[in-house]
């Protein structure tokens, strides 16, 4: 006789399907929804029509006249949201193909050369990481604009007019470049690293030339890598609302911005779901193909055995690459400076360098905008709190008990774009009975999706490495599965997930695109009143807020990387 | 309350059978040996007492209790791990303690469960009962490990390590104690002072005792029985000694220990009573054991044949004539691999200090008694 399999309902069932319902209510219904506006033009309220008929029957009727005229705009030529698809598909190629050739010398001479400075040069490779996109678009004004120290020396020089126009394409992507490439470096290293070495050294034995060696061996083998790295340039140039918020000028459309504009300025729920539908099905594309080829690498490389490299030591690449890397890391710390000089300036414009020093812009933003820097510190404390327990949780379930479909359903914010994320949420929370676009609720909630997949895998990393029998010992000695988690597993746990937490807290308070579309007024982040005040030509105190927020991001990132070194088992 | 039952036991892993019908009595008090090796079903079947596993069929008890549906951390069964799983961020202290501080906080009320759960998270705050603090030190004394309370496991040996996790396990005061693999992560020579320990340690307490192996010697030299399992089946269940000398199968006789195995023919029984075996070869031996049937295996063991390189005493039976074709010195005996017609044996000697080892080619006479040659 076999037994019926019993459902046991303890609490730590409980607790996943409480996570499952989260990512339910907050994840997949904004997106459904999403897309259902997208094609009856109306807004649906989806928790409505399971809790009122009235609501139900008005859904139906809306379903019912469901068409894809609002995709019309997208496909016909001439279209403004045509153009806007195009812009950013040229944008973020551009993007990703100058990012890949601007990276891949520096990545050879992290990889494979003596070059000098290497550390230093990986400390200044953080600048571009801890500074919102919007503050460097900025920089890139203070740097580049009609008024900007750049464009004094130039023309003291004899040129005229300015360098460039900082507000076109070409400033876009020249701040995408010069603040994205880091993401690109590291995996290019680690690419160089791999490649095995035997084959060079065979291709040298057969009587190649060095140069030859590398274009016909070196580069190859690296490929996947590259690819892989271009197309993670790609998404992230795609999605990135910071630059093209400031720098775009009035004629030039682009998906983000435009996104922004029908729902923030018009209230066009029709165009601004379209525009979502289609990011998300760009940045699923993209994120799909970056994944295939990351699948051909790990096959690849599995020859490459991890030798010992012979680095190449020929004083004229060395001290060119040298000095070419140094070049394009001064970019951004130019940028970080230029910010920070226009903080404590009384008026900067006039001449390359500000007319005085002062501190009076930061006596302001603690005087007048202290409920902003509060504001940050409360809505990233939420979003910590809630990322560790969910985070936590859901690692626990992937880990411990296979639960693949969790491990699923909490990657798929990888390839939503911030934008997207934010015009799902207000669209389905808008009105009851869930009625919570404009709650400092929402906004955390937010945050926390769209920085789980980054805080799983790391929590995921360190639960892997605490073994099965650990926590049946605790079992054994007469914990139940949950008490076992929370005084075996958790502080095992606890360096990982504070360096992770950490992590979450440092997004919260640099994250732009979520903040702007979904912060009520009176819950404005400091990122939003450095955005604000920059619209409103307060630039001055938007430079000294900015450099609060930088110097925050580098102490917490510093103090999560020292959590990760002092794991003491 | 000590004894374990286990009936018509099952289990089934996503289709492949790890255990069949494993039925067992394991007596009160007694050290208990599961032997086998590796995907036999010895470890599966302690992790069903242990509850880490759900049989697809059959029932266990402990004592008197049916535990089919008890959960593993109801069962108080003491469990010393393979790897000794201690908890690597506590003290020596507190991984002894934690069972306890576990037992208060589902014993206690509220303001106890919190004071408990918050020293367990924080050692700094609060403090460990009395009671608890009392039983954790007797424990670490009587695994002479008091010295050592406040240190890491990190900061431990190999052996001492081991003993934590007996301490940690003994502590509770288990109905039964569970040992998976509780030497193999010993060099060889800690593993024999180890084996004394568990073995003195055990008897002092006087605990049901369950352990898990696949190294025969440690199996017999420990336990009281032992479980030879094979393939998910247990194949015999046996003190150490009548294992040894009366194995149901040449899987059982080829385990424990080493063997000559020869297959024959039963002839007749003779009339003391014994019976004759024809070998290959026109070979002839005679056992003590009966028969069940005409082909037959018999089994006997290098030690119990006898050596000569002269004459064989008379009037003995079982005398053959053979050759040395290879002699191994072993330390405390030498191995010789005698040719007898077409017939192997292999045929041990204790080795005394003076007398010769006897070279390849030396003609010899084996003699067996009867009652060691074992029919399977």
């Amino acid at each position: 006789m076999k037994k019926r399999p019993s459902f046991q309902f303890n609490g730590l069932t409980l607790l996943k399907w409480l996570i499952y319902l989260f990512f339910l209510v907050f994840l997949l219904v904004p997106l459904f929804s999403i897309l259902l506006v997208s094609f009856t033009g109306e807004p649906v309220n989806i928790f409505g029509s399971l809790t009122s008929s009235k609501v139900f029957s008005s859904t139906l009727n809306k379903l019912s006249n469901m068409s894809l005229d609002a995709y019309a705009s997208v496909v016909k030529e001439g279209g403004s949201y045509f153009d806007a698809l195009v812009n950013s598909l040229k944008l973020a190629t551009g993007v990703a193909v100058l990012v890949t050739l601007v990276v891949l010398p520096i990545a050879y001479a992290f990889a494979r050369t003596t070059m000098p400075f290497k550390p230093f040069f990986a400390a200044l490779c953080t600048i571009p990481l801890v500074m919102p996109t919007f503050i460097s678009s900025h920089a890139f004004v203070l740097m580049f604009g009609k008024t900007g120290w750049v464009t004094h020396l130039y023309q003291s020089l004899g040129g005229e007019g300015v360098l460039f126009d900082v507000q076109s394409m070409l400033g876009i992507v020249l701040v995408q470049v010069f603040f994205f490439f880091p993401y690109a470096l590291w995996p290019m290293v680690a690419a160089f690293k791999i490649s095995d070495v035997t084959l060079e050294e065979a291709s040298q034995n057969l009587g190649a030339k060095s140069w030859y060696t590398f274009c016909r061996v070196t580069l190859p083998l690296a490929m996947p890598g590259i690819v892989s790295s271009m197309l993670l340039i790609f998404t992230v140039s795609f999605s990135d609302f910071g630059t093209p918020i400031i720098l775009a000028p009035k004629d030039l459309n682009l998906i983000v911005v435009e996104a922004y504009r029908e729902i923030a300025g018009f209230f066009n729920w029709a165009g601004s779901a379209v525009l979502t539908v289609v990011m998300l099905l760009v940045a699923a594309f993209f994120f799909w193909l970056q994944r295939l080829v990351i699948k051909g690498k790990e096959y690849g490389t599995i020859s490459g055995k991890p030798t010992k490299q012979k680095l190449n030591s020929h004083k004229g690449v060395v001290s060119a690459l040298t000095v070419y890397t140094f070049l394009v890391m001064l970019v951004p710390t130019l940028a970080m400076g230029s910010i920070f000089l226009s903080s404590i300036a009384t008026t900067w414009g006039h001449h390359a360098l500000p007319d005085g020093y002062t501190l009076e812009h930061y006596k302001t933003i603690f005087s007048s905008s202290g409920k902003n820097i509060w504001n940050s510190m409360v809505l990233a404390a939420g979003t910590l709190v809630l990322s560790v327990i969910i985070a936590t949780f859901v690692s626990y379930f992937v880990v411990r008990r296979g639960s693949a479909g969790l491990d699923y359903v909490s990657s798929i914010p990888l390839i939503v774009p911030g934008i997207a994320l934010g015009i799902a949420l207000i669209q389905t929370f808008n009105t009851a009975p869930l009625h919570l676009t404009g709650t400092a609720l929402l906004l955390i909630v937010a945050y926390t999706i769209r920085r789980m997949p980054y805080m799983i895998r790391s929590t995921m990393s360190s639960m892997m490495a605490i073994r099965k029998d650990i926590e049946e010992a605790a079992v054994s000695l007469g914990a139940s599965s949950l008490l076992a988690a929370i005084t075996v597993i958790g502080p095992l746990l606890f360096p990982g997930i504070a360096a992770g937490a950490i992590l979450v807290f440092v997004t919260v308070i640099k994250e732009t695109s979520i903040s702007i579309l979904l912060a009520p007024s009176d819950w404005a982040p400091m990122s939003l009143a450095v955005f604000q005040n920059l619209l409103r030509g307060e630039y001055y105190t938007a430079c000294a807020m900015a450099i609060l927020i930088i110097v925050i991001v580098i102490v917490l990132q510093a103090l999560a990387k020292k959590l990760t070194k002092d794991q003491l088992y | 309350m000590g004894s374990v039952r286990i009936e018509h036991l099952s289990k089934v892993f996503n289709g492949n059978t790890a255990l069949e019908d494993v039925n067992l009595e394991i007596r009160e008090g007694e050290f208990f040996a599961l032997l086998g090796p590796s995907g036999c079903g010895k470890t599966t079947t302690m992790r069903c007492i242990a509850g880490f596993e759900t049989p697809t069929s059959g029932n266990i008890f402990i004592g008197d209790r049916l535990v089919n549906d008890v959960p593993a951390n109801q069962r108080n069964c003491g469990m010393v791990f393979q790897s000794y799983a201690l908890f690597p961020h506590l003290t020596v202290f507190e991984n002894v303690a934690y069972g306890l501080n576990i037992r208060r906080f589902y014993q206690g009320g509220l303001g106890t469960k919190l004071a408990t759960i918050a020293h367990m998270l924080n050692r700094r705050l609060g403090k460990v009962d009395r009671v608890t603090e009392q039983k954790v030190r007797d424990a670490l004394d009587f695994v002479e490990l008091g010295q050592l309370a406040d240190r890491l496991p990190s900061e431990l040996s190999g052996g001492q390590q081991q003993r934590v996790a007996l301490a940690r396990a003994l502590v509770m005061e288990p109905a039964v104690l569970l040992m998976d693999e509780p030497l193999s992560n010993l060099d060889k020579k800690l593993r024999n002072v180890m084996r004394v320990t568990i073995r003195r340690i055990q008897q002092k307490v006087g605990i049901t005792t369950i352990f898990v192996t696949h190294d025969q010697e440690e199996a017999m030299s420990m336990a009281d029985r032992v479980a030879v399992m094979q393939k998910g089946r247990l194949v015999q269940v046996d003190t150490p000694t009548a294992l040894y000398s009366n194995p149901v199968s040449t899987f059982v006789a080829d385990f424990v220990g080493s063997s000559n195995i020869l297959k024959g023919a039963a002839k007749e029984v003779n009339e003391s009573g014994e019976t004759v075996i024809q070998l290959a070869g026109n070979q002839q031996l005679r056992s003590a054991f009966p028969a069940k049937q005409k082909d037959v295996e018999v089994m006997i063991r290098p030690e119990s044949i006898r050596l000569f390189a002269g004459e064989a005493p008379a009037n003995e039976s079982n005398i053959l004539d053979g050759t040395i074709e290879l002699s191994t010195y072993l330390g405390p005996t030498i191995r010789y691999d005698v040719k007898v017609g077409e017939l192997r044996f292999e045929v041990d000697t204790v080795f005394e200090a003076g007398s010769p080892i006897l070279p390849s080619g030396t003609p010899v006479k084996l003699q067996i008694d009867p009652n060691r040659v074992v029919v399977l």
